[in-house]
């Protein structure tokens, strides 16, 4: 069937559509640079590429999560709440220290991930109703422990948000070894080559005797520590913590950069290298619009379209 | 007496999907007042049929004359509007609307303001209601009320739009008998009011307690048609299974090549008064080591559930299964799995393989952690299986790191076959492992099932192919509605008794060893 | 609908209390930074108290005959206070904390409810506190329309209303009495003022919007640019984008701007945070203070504590302390005095030179 479908296509837009799906969002990236290398002043210097990798880092280190919990085909709208939680959770703590502030992290955004997994792998909630709940709920949770922005003077703190190992921000090491890990994961263990067989048919995984309600909570529970390691270090960077604003819209950032970088919304398929790739293609796409003073409103009609050029390359995807 | 109006003449009704002839030629005609079953084994071309004649396809060749007109019907609705009402398993009502609203949709009795009159559509609605034997308060939510009376409701509706052939497909499926016995009174009332009724059933009782005439479809086509009164339950089997009585069966047909296994041996699964709601009445079977066991049932009997209860899928309302001695805990694939008890399932596309992974990942899936140390996976020891798996089964891809979705079907079906074994089981449950696959690869597997049973594997087999299960299974067990209704054994292992058994007038469990001494 | 609110009303309080538990556990335990150092409150000095700007002796005005009420003496009377958004910024935290300190002053009892950003909470609290027995109100609306069915409500019971930094559209002195608030133009031209005096007249600046389709960004937006464009045309406006009143916002934005713009001389930042938000970017770029004028508008404590440390060059002040100034309205309106009906408040501003003696006034 797929082999028919496929020829009867014409051969050249077919073969288009699968070199967009396979390599789209690297063109993209490679085209921007060339784009912006021409036309925009300052734009190689080791600083404009520091300041774009510090900025995309958090929102490459929710996309990972998010990628993992798309390939279940599912979607963890909690992301951006996650992340004002770890905000207002790290002040509360921060007195005991960076280490002890960051555990207690932890354990929310665990407790998160665990409630959303929970709603999903037992209850049977849709993904999208379960963490739609956790979003409100967590980030008015979020706002009770914290209630307005508080600036934060830890020097270990501000250290791992400015700070850097040979010139490389600690930022940006943080996501570069989170996406290597989750690379591995994915290619290398049985959790993910179990998370793909249940994204891809849920209903041959489990008579395939797959532990799928484990699996299924991991996969929630990893989203949130990720969104939290990104709570973390954006508040790390603005060196206060704003539970108010940190994280808003961050979920559709990470579904776009997920979407962008080739992995599908119907599940059983991650592309981790895709994501990050998705990621940096929103941000320099941000960055360009942005430096040459264009309207606000024209950075989201420019991210619209590179979705729609996604979701069309993937479609073409889905059929086969 | 004038004969009763001719209500419907389909003539030579034709429908092709891409790569298979749905309908090849079908005739079929209605009285006025006639209850006709239509029957045939799953494929058949029974809801191809209900949905040309209901305006859901649109038939390639043939016509359909419509109380004296041709008519092409391009929605339900629009067939609906004519005059043709169907009532599908699934009640295809609103349920958060209110049981008189739901009556009345699209035909709400208006006051002279043109604005809905509740007072009058409620009091009609308990009064159509009434006559249906439904007494609820129809103010309530549809969705509170039982399956049975939503039936009825969706069947008066039908009945009150003017129809004039109404459709039941398989309407008792999720009704308790008493629930049946009103609708049987429905539709003899629908009879005396010169209603044709096509009803659509697996269940032969039913179909003997309200049905005149048949028609049986078998691969597309009709191939029976007549009183229903003139076919005895055997032949109606035997034309449905399209097995005539009598026929001399050819030895060699099948790559079976006998019997197999200790008969004293201890069973290596017993399951033991298996029930689930609605769908499995006390079920019991054994089978031994090195033992096929068939099972066998028209469609809808239970032999799915069976297996997949067995195999931990489906939940236990009580019932106990045991695997080798040792009592399982029901309910958990991974348990039964542990267990040694592997469910190659009847849907192979949606429960079987996962078509987004590789034939090598496919292979690998259930036996993977047996594969990993620390949840790590050793490549080395997986190439190792799935190389030794596909050479064994003779798994026909391009490389094992193909996609198993663009495999064929026999591929597909080895594939499974071989994530199974590589668990090492001690029971096989295997449900219709040769549909759909083409005849060499169906060879094949059947040469698999009788080695794996040489091997000393107990293999539990269901079939729609007769010749299959009789040439394959050592002993069948007979499910009807969910209960056991007859085992044959050695000798007994026949068409014609198996066909006698399923359609309820042969020898029954209790007769077996009679027939055996008769013989 | 009706059955939504009440079913979301009647959840809330679980909601709430499950909510209330898991804070209580949490910060049972808790320890920031500098727990003994907090109380930063409500010791406003009665200098930041709210003056009248500009009372223009031509501007309309109420009295409570042309309104059709009975005089009431606000000792004794139940004020209700209705506040749009919950208090999670320093503005909506002063704007509160002043009423209660106003009330608390003045003696008068008084019920407080917060809409948490919702509009339809907002018409249900007002509601509630007319049920209560609220005889005069005063409330900081979320929307400007959508108003009718709580004047229905007033008017039934002659409750004056007096509305606070956001108007509502609806006829004054017949649906409300006053409508008190700053005039964001204004404190857009304040802020070019600043401007112009902190880069000499000349240069390249760059704006950090506040949200898109905000009735503040606009204001302070257009004040801004036609003041430079009357008093300093050496001054060229060369980037707009938005910081969405957000710090983390305006600190990616001011990080590319930085980068593409090397030679940029100041910023005009709509509210506070996202000058901080500026001011961390420029850190983190190695700049030093001075090198960037910023200039913002608000006047929270860190914004003015910004200015002392050299890296703030100027805050216009927008006044928060709503009480004494409401409280007074209904206090004259009641007694049957004439009140005005559009009062614009005299906002403050900070600058190098008074930034270190007026941070008590910040909030």
């Amino acid at each position: 069937m797929a082999e028919a479908t496929l020829r009867t296509l014409p051969l050249d837009k077919a073969r288009v559509l699968h070199w967009l799906q396979r390599y789209g969002v690297y063109a993209g990236v490679a085209a921007l640079l060339v784009v912006n290398t021409v036309i925009t002043p300052y734009f190689l210097t080791v600083e404009n590429f520091r300041t774009q990798a510090v900025q995309v880092a958090p929102v490459i280190i929710v996309a990972l999560g998010m990628a993992l919990v798309i390939g279940t085909e599912g979607v963890d709208l909690s992301v951006g709440a996650v992340m004002a939680l770890a905000a207002s959770v790290t002040a509360l703590y921060l007195g005991y220290g960076l280490l002890p502030a960051l555990l207690a992290v932890a354990l929310f955004a665990a407790g998160v991930g665990l409630a959303g997994g929970a709603l999903v792998a037992f209850v049977g909630v849709q993904p999208i109703v379960a963490t739609l709940a956790l979003m409100v709920g967590g980030r008015g949770l979020a706002l009770v422990l914290l209630p307005q922005l508080k600036d934060l003077r830890n020097p270990a703190l501000a250290s791992l948000g400015s700070g850097d190992l040979l010139g490389f921000p600690y930022l940006i090491l943080i996501a570069a070894a989170l996406a290597l890990l989750l690379g591995f994961v994915m290619r290398r263990t049985t959790f993910g080559r179990q998370l793909l067989a249940i994204g891809d048919s849920r209903p041959a995984a489990q008579l395939a005797g797959l532990p799928v309600r484990r699996v299924l909570i991991t996969v929630y529970v990893v989203s949130a520590l990720l969104a939290a390691v990104a709570g973390v270090l954006a508040t790390a960077r603005l060196q206060a913590s704003d539970p108010t604003s940190l994280g808003n819209l961050m979920e559709l950032s990470a579904i776009t950069a997920v979407v962008v970088g080739g992995t599908p919304l119907t599940g059983g398929r991650v592309n981790i290298a895709g994501t990050v790739a998705g990621a940096v293609l929103i941000q320099l796409l941000t960055a360009t619009l942005i430096k040459h003073d264009l309207p606000p409103s024209w950075t989201q009609i420019a991210q619209a379209i590179v979705i729609v050029a996604a979701v069309y390359a993937a479609r073409g995807r889905g059929k086969r | 007496m004038a004969p009763p109006a001719e209500v419907l003449a389909v003539r030579g009704l034709s429908k092709t999907f891409p790569g298979v002839r749905a309908l090849d030629d079908v005739d079929l005609t209605l009285h006025a007042g006639e209850v006709h079953a239509l029957i045939g084994e799953n494929g058949a071309g029974k809801s191809t049929l209900i949905k040309l004649l209901t305006g859901v396809y649109r038939p390639d060749a043939g016509e359909v004359v419509f109380q004296g007109r041709t008519v092409s019907f391009g929605t339900p609705l629009e067939a609906q509007k004519a005059g043709i009402s169907t009532i599908y398993q699934e009640v295809n009502l609103i349920p958060l609307l209110s049981v008189a609203r739901n009556l009345f949709l699209g035909r709400e009795p208006r006051n002279r303001f043109g604005v809905l009159d509740m007072a009058r559509m409620n009091r009609e609605a308990e009064e159509t209601l009434g006559t249906y034997g439904v007494r609820v308060d129809v103010r309530r939510p549809l969705r509170t009320l039982g399956v049975g009376a939503q039936q009825m409701v969706a069947l008066a509706r039908a009945v009150a739009t003017d129809a004039r052939i109404v459709i039941m497909d398989e309407p008792t499926s999720s009704l308790e008998p008493r629930e049946v016995e009103t609708l049987f009174a429905v539709i003899r009332r629908l009879r005396d009011a010169g209603i044709a009724v096509v009803y659509v059933s697996h269940r032969l009782d039913e179909l003997y307690a309200v049905c005149s005439t048949v028609t049986v479809l078998r691969d597309g086509r009709r191939v029976h048609h007549g009183r229903l009164a003139d076919l005895d339950r055997l032949s109606l089997v035997s034309t449905m299974l399209g097995r005539e009585l009598g026929e001399v069966r050819a030895e060699g047909l099948t790559k079976f090549t006998g019997d197999h296994g200790a008969a004293d041996a201890e069973p290596v699964l017993a399951a033991t008064e298996l029930t689930v709601p609605h769908k499995l009445h006390g079920v019991s079977l054994t089978v031994r080591p090195g033992e096929v066991v068939g099972l066998g049932g028209l469609l809808g009997s239970g032999r799915t559930e069976t297996a997949k209860a067995v195999a931990g899928a489906l939940p236990l309302r009580s019932g106990t299964v045991t695997v080798a001695g040792v009592p399982l805990r029901t309910g958990s694939t991974p348990a039964a799995l542990r267990a040694g008890v592997s469910l190659l399932p009847e849907d192979r596309k949606s429960e079987g393989i996962v078509p987004g992974l590789s034939v090598r990942e496919n292979i690998a899936l259930a036996v993977l952690p047996r594969l990993s140390r620390f949840g790590l996976v050793s490549e080395s020891r997986v190439d190792s299986i799935v190389d030794t798996f596909i050479e064994r089964l003779r798994i026909k891809a391009s490389s094992p790191h193909q996609k198993v979705g663009e495999l064929s079907g026999g591929n597909q079906q080895k594939v499974l076959l071989a994530r199974w074994l590589a668990m090492n089981p001690k029971v096989l449950l295997l449900d219709e492992p040769t549909r759909g696959i083409d005849v060499g690869a169906k060879a094949e597997v059947q040469k698999l099932v009788d080695e794996l049973a040489a091997d000393g594997l107990g293999v539990l087999l269901i079939s729609s192919d007769l010749e299959e299960l009789i040439e394959g299974s050592d002993r069948v067990v007979v499910l009807k509605d969910g209960s056991v209704v007859g085992e044959l054994a050695g000798d007994d292992v026949t068409e014609e008794k198996l066909m006698r058994t399923i359609a309820g007038d042969g020898p029954a469990r209790d007769t077996v060893k009679e027939a055996v001494v008769d013989g | 609908m009706q059955r939504t609110t009440h079913r979301r009303l009647s959840a809330r309080p679980v909601v709430v209390s499950l909510a209330a538990a898991v804070a209580l556990t949490a910060t049972s335990c808790a320890k920031s930074e500098d727990d003994a150092a907090t109380d930063t409150s409500s010791s406003a000095s009665a200098d930041a108290e709210q003056k009248v700007a500009e009372p223009k002796p031509g501007s309309k005005t109420c009295t409570i005959d042309t309104f059709g009420g009975k005089k009431v003496d606000l000792k004794n009377a139940t004020v209700g206070f209705s506040q749009s958004e919950k208090e999670a910024n320093p503005f909506r935290i002063a704007e509160t904390q002043s009423i209660k300190d106003e009330a608390e002053k003045r003696g008068v009892k008084l019920l407080t409810a917060n809409a948490q950003s919702q509009f339809s909470k907002q018409i249900s609290d007002v509601q509630d506190l007319l049920a209560k027995g609220a005889d005069l109100l005063v409330i900081a609306p979320l929307n400007s329309d959508g108003w009718e069915p709580v004047f229905k409500a007033a008017a039934a019971k002659k409750v004056p209303i007096v509305t606070i930094d956001r108007k509502i559209n609806a006829t004054p002195c017949k649906d409300y009495v006053s409508f008190i608030a700053s005039d964001f133009v204004e404190q857009g031209r304040r802020a070019a003022d600043q401007m112009i005096e902190a880069t000499g007249g000349k240069g390249e600046v760059a704006i950090l919007l506040g949200s898109a389709g905000n009735n503040v960004t606009t204001e302070r937006t257009k004040g801004f640019k036609d003041q430079i464009a009357k008093e300093a045309p050496g001054l060229k406006v060369v980037f707009e984008q938005t910081g969405d009143f957000a710090r983390e916002k305006g600190q990616q934005v001011t990080e590319q701007l930085i980068q593409s713009k090397p030679g940029i001389k100041g910023i005009y930042a709509e509210n506070d945070e996202m000058g901080l938000g500026a001011v961390a970017a420029l850190k983190g770029a190695g700049k030093k203070p001075g090198d960037v004028e910023i200039i913002t508008v608000d006047g929270t404590r860190n914004a003015v504590q910004g200015i002392v440390d050299g890296w703030i060059s100027g805050v216009v002040e927008s006044n928060p302390r709503f009480g004494p100034l409401a409280f007074q309205t209904l206090d004259g309106f009641t007694k049957g005095e004439e009140v005005t009906q559009d009062i614009v408040i005299e906002d403050g501003a900070y600058d190098p030179d008074n930034a270190k003696n007026d941070i008590g006034k910040a909030y």
